[in-house]
């Protein structure tokens, strides 16, 4: 007597089928009866993307390497002349811009220090079982959902000597924030701090929860205090994860120019993009601009590939 | 000397009473085996006693000091887990060199005591590997080495092979039982493997729903069951239970299954223990107390084998008798097939009764 089972799968589903007649692979390689076969759907979502990117990204990306090699300039008719390697050369013995890099470096560092402290901290309180978690983890994501402007203007008014809850609330007087030479850098590292911390804070739960329970169980039954147990355990695993939030975090730094430019203009504030907006938008150095924010890719992409380096080295444990 | 003490213990998840008022001493250097299925509460006992589950009432001490209130740092216990475990970023050597090292001991001490425990579990070649590139057996001597590098007061186990092949299990079995044996530290071990218990244990703890049914040693835990739930959770196969009604005709006492038309005879002194004949009782008998013969012979019942599982060393026979199917053990080859007729005969020496109502053994003995 022969068996017979119900089929599990249609033919054009079942493995064993589309082994035997690969024909009825639901692939587009078999005529659909009605509708856009698979492959046309697929194209239908990924083409016009592709187009976008083309004409935003890639285009302007190659069309501005070309002019970074010659002295256009946007404001007037004067045809491009090419100029070689001299802007990139005389870019790179400007004494200024160096100033912008510096200024920029202790930016970034400042500001992704910061956010991972906060973030990572505040991700160490949430993975606790706290009352309200999920609205709390809610709230304490809204910064990162506003506009860099919104947050600029916003800040801007927390740090108004005369009347900024700040300073109130510090009790400072009528202290200059912005103005403040020394402090406007630091000022708008905070702003950001406040904004992007988040960010951080929610790869680093992912992060903090993905850590299996019973290590800590093994670490306590170990005799291991909180301390040595951080150390040696959860941040070891949550390496990796953090490390792809400072990448991020680092890139958007590097970059940083919104929030920047709405708070403060202070030669001490002057951030590499800002110089980059004033040389191309300001001076209309075209040319000069294209090779700037070429040097300041290659910058990124470095600093990048270390991190990711690093990145690698720690998951390969 | 590490004897661990529990004195009343519960613990509620929920509405779920999961330690329902356990007591038990567990000796100094004892090997003490929590058996049971699934659920029972063996593993909640464990993790409470190393500190890792909070108790709702009761007492646990460790070398006669309250433990409970304690953090598990403070408790001075290993703890083997059935996950392993394992500190995945970190070598075997560091994985070993954790505990020590996280209670601050010295550089070159910690070397020498992971390299001799190491050389104890013979894993000396793997110190640089990290887990992930170890197996299973291997895995579970790391965190065996883990545990023993401390000289904790006491070991808690739980599950520690459960995850491993069926060969490679055996071989740790020995292997387990050999630690113990050189290291002598009292030992709690957590499994639901009945032969694992039997093979392990100096005493077997059998937990049913939170509650403790039985402490023995692996033979009177076999031998005696105090209830049914002991006596078909214990063995392999697990003991014949059937109903049956007592009688004591003729001068000899007769054990009747329930439908079938004659009894097994046993010694009508044994049968006027039963406290109330008219009582429904169960009758409990092991495979091997069971005696089947090929031709008929006194006192023997006349039956039919129904299926036989030969298992190699010996066949299993399930037999019909009455409205129960008894499974007995046989020789291999002893009997040819289904079908074959055979005639039973049971060890009264080796029967038990147990009240049906209660499940609960009558203590009844020749």
């Amino acid at each position: 007597m022969r068996l017979s089972f119900p089929r599990p799968f249609p033919d054009n589903q079942n493995p064993e089928a589309i082994l035997a007649n690969p024909s009825l692979a639901p692939d587009g390689s078999a005529p659909r009866s009605r509708g856009l076969s698979d492959l046309a759907i697929r194209n239908l979502f990924i083409i016009p993307t592709i187009i976008f990117l083309i004409v935003f990204n890639i285009f302007p990306l190659i069309y501005s390497l070309g002019y970074s090699f010659t002295d256009f300039r946007a404001s007037t008719n004067a045809p491009a002349n090419f100029v070689g390697l001299d802007n990139y050369r005389a870019l790179l013995s400007d004494p200024f811009i160096w100033k912008n890099f510096t200024i920029t470096a202790k930016y970034v560092i400042v500001s992704v220090t910061g956010q991972v402290v906060v973030g990572f901290g505040v991700a160490m309180l949430l993975n606790r079982d706290i009352p309200f978690k999920g609205l709390l983890t809610t709230l304490l994501l809204l910064p990162m959902m506003l506009s860099m402007a919104v947050v600029g203007l916003f800040w801007k008014l927390l740090y108004d000597p005369n009347f900024g809850v700040i300073n109130y609330a510090l009790g400072l007087g009528n202290f200059e924030w912005l103005a403040d030479p020394d402090m406007a850098l630091y000022a708008i590292a905070i702003a950001d701090i406040w904004m992007w911390s988040p960010f951080v804070m929610l790869l680093s739960l992912a992060g903090l929860s993905a850590v299996p329970k019973h290590l800590y169980e093994a670490a306590a039954i170990d005799r291991a205090s909180g301390l040595y147990t951080f150390f040696r355990i959860t941040l070891p695993l949550v390496a990796p994860i953090l490390m792809i939030a400072v990448i991020f975090r680092t890139m958007e730094a590097f970059k940083t120019f919104d929030i920047a430019y709405i708070l403060a203009s202070q030669p001490t504030t002057e951030v590499i993009s800002i110089r980059l907006f004033k040389m191309a938008f300001q001076e209309w150095q075209t040319g000069m601009s294209c090779a700037l924010a070429y040097i300041v890719l290659i910058m990124v992409l470095a600093i990048t590939n270390i991190y990711v380096k690093y990145l690698n080295k720690v998951k390969e444990r | 000397m590490t004897q661990i003490e529990l004195r009343n213990i519960n613990k509620h998840f929920g509405p779920f009473h999961v330690i329902n008022n356990v007591n038990l001493t567990v000796k100094d250097r004892e090997f003490v085996v929590f058996l049971g299925q699934s659920g029972c509460g063996k593993t909640t006992t464990l993790r409470s006693i190393a500190g890792l589950e909070t108790i709702d009432s009761g007492e646990i001490l460790i070398g006669g000091t309250p433990v409970h209130m304690l953090k598990p740092e403070a408790r001075d216990v290993a703890f083997v887990f059935q996950s392993f475990a394992l500190y995945p970023h970190l070598t075997v050597f560091e994985n070993m060199a954790f505990p020590l090292r996280a209670v601050g001991m010295a550089k070159a001490e910690v070397a020498a005591t992971v390299e001799r425990v190491a050389g104890v579990l013979q894993i000396r070649p793997l110190l640089k590997r990290r887990p992930s590139a170890l197996s299973g057996g291997d895995l579970q001597r790391v965190a065996i080495g883990r545990a023993l590098v401390r000289n904790p007061k006491a070991m808690l186990m739980d599950e520690p092979i459960g995850s491993l092949d069926a060969k490679l299990r055996e071989e740790m079995r020995v292997e387990l039982k050999r630690l113990h044996v050189e290291q002598g530290s009292t030992t709690i071990y957590v499994t639901h493997d009945q032969i694992e218990a039997m093979a392990l244990a100096d005493r077997i703890v059998v937990m049913h729903a939170g509650v403790l049914q039985q402490v023995g040693t692996p033979a009177e835990v076999y031998a005696n069951p105090v209830n049914l739930f002991v006596a078909q959770f214990v063995g392999s196969p697990v003991m014949n239970v059937a109903d049956v009604t007592v009688s004591g005709a003729a001068g000899a006492g007769l054990v009747t299954v329930k439908g079938a038309s004659e009894g097994f005879a046993f010694p009508p002194a044994l049968l006027a223990q039963v406290p109330d004949a008219a009582r429904a009782l169960k009758l409990g008998i092991r495979p091997e107390a069971i005696e089947v013969a090929l031709t008929p012979a006194e006192g023997h019942l006349a039956a039919e084998a129904h299926i036989v599982e030969p298992l190699g060393s010996h066949d299993i026979v399930d037999i019909r008798v009455g409205d129960s199917l008894l499974r007995a053990r046989t020789r291999p080859g002893f009997v040819a097939g289904p079908g074959t007729p055979v005639w039973l005969r049971l060890d009264p020496t080796r029967a038990h009764l147990f009240d049906s109502e209660t499940g609960n053994s009558l203590g009844i003995r020749l």
